[in-house]
């Protein structure tokens, strides 16, 4: 049973793990398609599993707030300029954490493990497709290109999310994944 | 300016820098600081023409004269995109193409054709994002995070009539900006702890799969830490008895004072001129005219 000070303060420190990933560039791996496949929104998709959907969608909106923020301020590329659209940077973000919470809910019954790994994997292409989707509304970008972006980008972000989502939640909730390691 | 080593990241989680300068800017209410804040991004937005942003760049150096802040130093924020910008400026100048009906060709190659649009284009974008920037920096310059967040949760309070938690989302921001320098010494030390284990860190690491490899042993600790430091946080706040907003008095009170209405209202008069001016799309005439001159 979840209080609502437990909610609130987890909201903030997953909020605040988003914008370090962000700001201190750890949350950058360079991969060869030229944009970069990012970490941050695997807080949003944690607090959500954790938490349920309206700290899902709080942790997204700080996060699109940052990245919104970093784009106008202090920006790592030609594209984050794109990010000082409200449009593109927050409102895809909204939805990342209530996707996560619900696929993870829907497949509870099949296994943890699963759930948590379908729960990354959603809540990744949630956020790959809605911003790429928000950049070709917005005609920053043409369909074509988007679409291998999507591919190159966002199938390999899905996997590391759903990896680190499985690792965080797995070790959080001491469930058993295989890993051998102390077990007290 | 010290030289960082490669471990300290708490150097870099800076949003935003505050100078506490003391001016008129500075002791205005958060509330009317924010309010301009949102304007001046949808007035951004919404410009078209370089007149329209003209007028926001005049009225954002007098901010800053007002601010006491010295112009160089919030010009010097700009430096750093300043190479993305010129490219991007010349990506839309030169391969975009402008279809439309009465643009006037200035120059044209076999591949490329550059017309008046394409140029307005093109600076436009730099201006825009200029503009932007500079008033953010403003912003950020007269603002500490404290009035920041009294700021917005004073603003979104009426909202709670219609159940929107406006004392737990200003907790909530409050709680994040609190744990930005807790996080950033918990990696240093995580990343300490591993390269003295024999792990390969240094920020210019280039390749992916090291990259990847060094990540799970970095963040599952990151993040596990910081959860545990939330569990630990959760329980000191029950402990005290934190019962949420209801009925919860604050020591800071903001006070409205006429000097915030009167700059609500005019830099509200400024933004909705630049609008004004920029639907009358004058930019076009006026650049053709230069260029006819030339």
């Amino acid at each position: 049973m979840s209080s609502t000070t437990r909610r609130i303060v987890i909201a903030g420190v997953m909020g605040a793990i988003s914008i370090f990933l962000g700001a201190s560039h750890l949350g950058f791996l360079p991969w060869f398609s030229g944009a970069a496949i990012t970490i941050m929104h695997l807080p949003v998709i944690i607090g959500a599993v954790l938490e349920g959907p309206w700290v899902g969608a709080a942790i997204g909106l700080i996060f699109g707030a940052f990245s919104l923020i970093q784009g106008a301020i202090a920006p790592t590329g030609p594209s984050d300029v794109w990010f000082t659209n409200p449009l593109v940077s927050i409102v895809p973000r909204l939805f990342i954490g209530p996707a996560a919470w619900a696929i993870y809910r829907l497949m509870q019954g099949t296994g943890e493990v699963v759930a948590l790994t379908a729960a990354g994997i959603v809540g990744s292409l949630t956020n790959t497709i809605l911003v790429l989707g928000a950049l070709g509304l917005l005609n920053f970008l043409p369909w074509a290109l988007i679409g291998t972006i999507a591919v190159t980008n966002g199938v390999p972000e899905a996997i590391v999310a759903a990896i680190i989502t499985v690792a965080v939640v797995a070790a959080w909730k001491r469930l058993d994944v295989g890993r051998k390691g102390s077990t007290i | 300016m010290p030289e960082h080593s490669e471990f300290e990241l708490l150097g870099r989680v800076t949003v935003g820098q505050y100078l506490p300068t003391d001016s008129p800017v500075h002791r205005l209410d958060p509330r009317a600081k924010l309010v301009l804040a949102v304007a001046w991004i949808a007035a951004v937005i919404a410009n078209a023409s370089l007149l329209g942003l003209s007028v926001l760049l005049a009225a954002v150096i007098l901010g800053l004269w007002l601010a006491r802040i010295p112009l160089r130093f919030a010009l010097s924020g700009l430096r750093p995109m300043f190479p993305f910008l010129l490219l991007l400026a010349l990506l839309q100048v030169v391969a975009i193409p402008q279809y439309s009906r009465n643009a006037a060709i200035i120059w044209q190659s076999r591949f490329l054709a550059i017309s008046d649009r394409s140029i307005l284009a093109g600076a436009l974008l730099i201006a825009r994002f200029a503009v932007l920037v500079l008033g953010l920096s403003l912003f950020s310059f007269s603002t500490t995070t404290t009035e920041l967040t009294h700021g917005i949760e004073h603003l979104l309070r009426p909202l709670q009539r219609v159940r929107l938690p406006a004392h737990e989302f200003a907790l909530v921001v409050n709680i994040a900006i609190r744990f930005l320098p807790i996080l950033a010494e918990e990696a240093e030390r995580l990343m300490k702890a591993q390269a003295s284990r024999g792990a390969d860190f240094g920020q210019g690491r280039r390749n992916f799969v090291q990259r990847a490899r060094l990540l799970l042993p970095l963040l599952v600790p990151l993040f596990l830490t910081a959860l545990q430091r939330a569990e630990e946080l959760t329980e000191a706040m029950e402990a005290r008895c934190y019962l949420g907003g209801k009925g919860r008095t604050h020591l800071i009170q903001l006070h409205g004072r006429p000097c915030d209405y009167v700059a609500l209202v005019g830099a509200l008069c400024l933004a909705a001129l630049s609008v004004y001016l920029s639907r009358l799309q004058a930019d076009r005439l006026v650049f053709l005219r230069l260029v006819s001159r030339l």
